[in-house]
């Protein structure tokens, strides 16, 4: 070796090194960051987090098992212990879980279909029965394009390491940067925190306003009873503080009989101020500019991913049943071509699936009344009216 | 492969192990040069390495055989077989389905409707790039100013060398050949002002993405928006287009000193021109030069009577090659008509004071209105239309505007201002200061991590430099 070919490796080889040792110490400043942050998939998406730690204890319940998936609507709609009690009635043994949570389009939802499959495959254990909520303001677009600053950070935690690396190997480009959030990143993006931190400023004049005047009175009702329903859940029960055995999705708490006949006034108050037509006029724009939920322009990806959730779930349960959650006829409407999508949609999923749907988009059981807002049914009415109708719809199955 | 990205950091470390540490000889260095290019630009589409390669090819063989002959007339031949083959390539794929279209727009007018094909091949990236580079060697070979370099593999290795291959700058064959020949070797001061280079890159992208949101406000909402939001929208592109470009070229001349190559400056403050000519001095200057020596000087140059003619032209033509579109038309027509008028107005004696004036106050009214027209210039660039652009400019101008700005406006509109600010004072620090800080490891290593973390945390590392499409 010549000295100029050492002296060559040796610059080129202290270049390296401060690469290595800058971006290692660059990396840290991000990690340290989110720590004092607080930013990473526990606290990203909690309920989905600990629903996946949760799985283990699913798949050993001695009874069969139900699984509601789906959106945050399915999160507020179904009443998991109610379900199981209706259906005991009508000698069904079940317990039901509820997996519906806010935030995870269809994309990111088949990630956790492939968990919960995983779980109870490795348990060799099968689901009973699967009901797979289509949220057609889920499939959209419009959503999707919303979506994009998360794909990195929502893959990276849902994805397991044999799909990031067949990602690697198909796609290098997004594998590498999938990867690179996952194991160096604890999960965090960029895009994610300049979304999270970045959001308010970068699209600000992204709240739609409808120009209605402020209903003061339902606005003092809401700010006076937030805290008093908190305060009375926390009375009735004691248990859940520090649980990691989220009350939402297990449903306690959703049953009228468990409460007060005080507690329900309370809530029934509270539902019609927070239905208060400024809130939902908001709300119906909000869901227009977020979701275009009456033109429903989908998505391709979206479409094909729920497919794949639904193909999912077969592989593992006994049933499979696809659910369109109650619409607000009086706040969300759709246009004909809007209509005429959601119908093409659904045939597609049929033809795709051979999975029945239960369409309760126009059931007349569930009134405006029933709902939190333009979407969301509401606690002790909307949700109690919409489980029965799912135990209607699912016990005379269990006696095929 | 963005530069920005684990995937080219991946990529970068690997070549540069094997370059630096392990392949130490000449030759398979420009062999592992050549193939490391083509593996970047293939990460986009593998499916025009040939192209990349082809025209790079023929220039060589063509520089050979202009350097074969005394022959003027074949040596004219040459060349212009040469500059046919690399505008042929551009202009089918960049601007075919452009003249198809305006020709039936054309017509159309007429009342007739034509029913004319379309092409719509995938653009290939770094094209308008990579082949005025190549073009570059054989007019300066015909020119008599270069020597015919023999060595295929190393005049590939100059076109194809991934640093500056997707986006420039556009090197000139005789500043890159020699040290692909030579295969220079860094010093620690190349390494360290490399660093520099690629941080303050990165770190302008990264408020470029950032800037991106509220210039798409301005140009792309479905909705009207305010003077203000319209002000805020164009300043917040002109952050963009510029973190952006001068980002990437920051970052390739960067990469390229890491290596031992040396690239020449892209850019030198460009925002704070005092004048058209002296913008066009300070954006993109190896575009603009290579405009100069090779379409301006060809044309004749400043020779009288013909001097306004050739600017129009050149800036016609330097608007049309950042793109198929008639606003990108527009755009160097208005630079165009801007230096025609600067150079008139030069010539006007009563205006001499304010020409030649060194106050401040004058250099600020120069600064300002050079800016202005510089906005008004990017609205040309940015809209995806004639009209589009007339709107955004009409809005700027307070007509057909929202009364009142959205939540955020002023917020919005101070970020952008102070993001394009600190852009240009990272930038004047480099200049100024960057031996002092390479000089002092205390205070530089700290300094580029923390810049470096920065950009980590925030942004849009994935999203593609707008200059890729050119």
């Amino acid at each position: 070796m010549t000295s100029s070919t050492s002296s060559s490796r040796g610059i080129y080889l202290r270049v390296l090194v401060a690469i290595a040792l800058g971006m290692g110490a660059s990396l840290g400043l991000v990690r340290l960051f989110t720590f004092v942050g607080g930013a990473s998939a526990e606290t990203i998406l909690p309920e989905v987090t600990e629903a996946r730690a949760a799985l283990p204890r699913i798949v050993a319940e001695e009874k069969d098992v139900v699984l509601a998936f789906g959106s945050s609507m399915t999160d507020a709609a179904f009443g998991a212990r109610q379900f199981d009690r209706e259906m005991a009635a009508q000698g069904v043994e079940v317990k039901s879980f509820n997996f519906g949570f806010g935030g995870l389009n269809p994309y990111f939802q088949d990630y956790l279909a492939r968990r919960v499959r995983e779980a109870f495959d490795e348990a060799d254990r099968r689901l009973s029965l699967a009901i797979v909520e289509f949220t057609p303001l889920q499939n959209t677009k419009t959503r999707y394009r919303r979506a994009l600053p998360l794909v990195d950070s929502y893959v990276a935690m849902l994805a397991s390491d044999a799909e990031i690396g067949e990602l690697v190997l198909r796609e290098p480009t997004v594998g590498i940067q999938t990867a690179n959030v996952r194991y160096l990143r604890n999960g965090i993006s960029a895009e994610m925190l300049t979304w999270f931190f970045g959001s308010e400023v970068l699209f600000p004049a992204e709240q739609p306003n409808s120009g209605l005047p402020r209903d003061e009175e339902a606005e003092r009702t809401l700010e006076e009873l937030g805290p008093e329903l908190d305060r009375r859940f926390d009375e009735d029960y004691p248990d859940y503080v520090e649980s990691a055995w989220s009350w939402e999705w297990q449903g306690a708490g959703t049953i009228p009989e468990e409460r007060s006949p005080e507690t329900l006034a309370l809530f029934e108050q509270y539902y019609a101020a927070l239905r208060n037509d400024r809130r939902m006029a908001d709300d119906r724009l909000w869901r227009i500019h977020s979701a275009d939920v009456e033109n429903l322009d989908f998505e391709e990806e979206l479409l094909a991913a729920f497919v794949r959730i639904v193909k999912t779930f077969q592989a593992f349960s006994d049933r499979v049943a696809i659910v369109v959650m109650p619409r607000n006829h009086a706040w969300i409407g759709r246009t004909p071509e809007g209509e005429a999508r959601m119908r093409a949609a659904l045939h597609r999923i049929r033809e795709e699936t051979g999975a029945t749907v239960y369409d309760f988009e126009d059931t007349p059981r569930i009134t405006p009344e029933m709902f939190a807002d333009t979407t969301h049914l509401a606690r002790y009415s909307g949700d109690v009216a919409y489980t029965s109708l799912l135990v209607e719809a699912f016990a005379p199955l269990f006696s095929r | 492969m963005i530069f920005n990205t684990p995937i080219f950091f991946l990529f970068f470390v690997v070549f540069l192990t094997l370059y630096g540490l392990v392949v130490l000889s000449r030759r398979p260095r420009i062999l592992l040069i050549v193939v490391s290019s083509l593996v970047f630009y293939g990460a986009w589409n593998y499916r025009f390495i040939p192209l990349l390669v082809g025209s790079a090819a023929a220039d060589y063989f063509i520089a050979q055989a202009i350097g074969a002959t005394a022959d003027r007339r074949a040596r004219k031949a040459w060349v212009t077989l040469s500059i046919a083959i690399n505008l042929g390539v551009l202009a089918l794929f960049k601007y075919a389905d452009f003249a198809l279209q305006s020709v039936a727009d054309l017509v159309s007018a007429f009342g007739v409707e034509p029913d004319l094909p379309t092409l719509a091949w995938v653009l290939p990236v770094g094209i308008s790039f990579y082949t005025f580079q190549s073009l570059s060697y054989t007019i300066d070979v015909y020119r008599g100013t270069l020597e015919p370099r023999r060595g295929l593999m190393e005049f590939v290795a100059a076109v194809s060398f991934f640093p500056q291959l997707v986006a420039g700058p556009i090197l000139r064959a005789r500043q890159i050949l020699p040290q692909m020949h030579a295969i220079p070797v860094p010093t620690w001061g190349d390494a360290k002002h490399g660093f520099v280079l690629v941080t303050a890159g990165v770190f302008k992208k990264t408020l470029a993405d950032l800037l991106a949101a509220p210039a798409a406000k301005a140009f792309d909402s479905a909705e009207t928006v305010s003077v203000l939001e319209t002000w805020t929208g164009v300043v917040a592109f002109a952050g963009q287009i510029y973190g952006d470009f001068a980002g990437y070229t920051d970052m390739a001349i960067g990469i390229a000193l890491l290596l031992g190559f040396r690239i020449p400056a892209n850019f030198h403050l460009p925002y704070f021109a005092v004048s058209p000519v002296d913008f066009w001095r300070r954006w993109h200057i190896s575009l603009s030069s290579w405009l100069r020596d090779y379409l301006y000087i060809s044309l004749g140059g400043n020779r009288t009577g013909s001097r306004t003619r050739n600017v129009l032209i050149t800036m016609l033509l330097g608007g049309l090659w950042h793109g198929a579109a008639w606003t990108f038309v527009a755009w160097g027509a208005f630079h165009g008509l801007l230096i025609t008028a600067s150079h008139g107005l030069s010539r006007i004696g009563a205006l001499s004071a304010f020409h030649g004036g060194r106050s401040r106050g004058i250099a600020l009214l120069k600064w300002a209105a050079t800016f202005y027209l510089v906005l008004v210039g990017w609205v040309l660039f940015r809209a995806t239309s004639l009209d589009g652009a007339g709107a955004v400019l009409a809005r700027m101008h307070g007509l057909g505007a929202l009364a009142e700005p959205g939540g955020q406006a002023v917020t919005v509109l101070v970020l952008t201002v102070v993001s394009l600010l600190v852009m240009q004072l990272m930038d004047l620090f480099v200049i100024k200061k960057g031996a002092w800080l390479e000089g002092k490891a205390w205070l530089l290593w700290p300094f580029l991590i923390f810049f470096q973390g920065l950009c980590l945390l925030f942004g849009e590392p994935s999203d593609d430099f707008i200059y890729f499409q050119f």
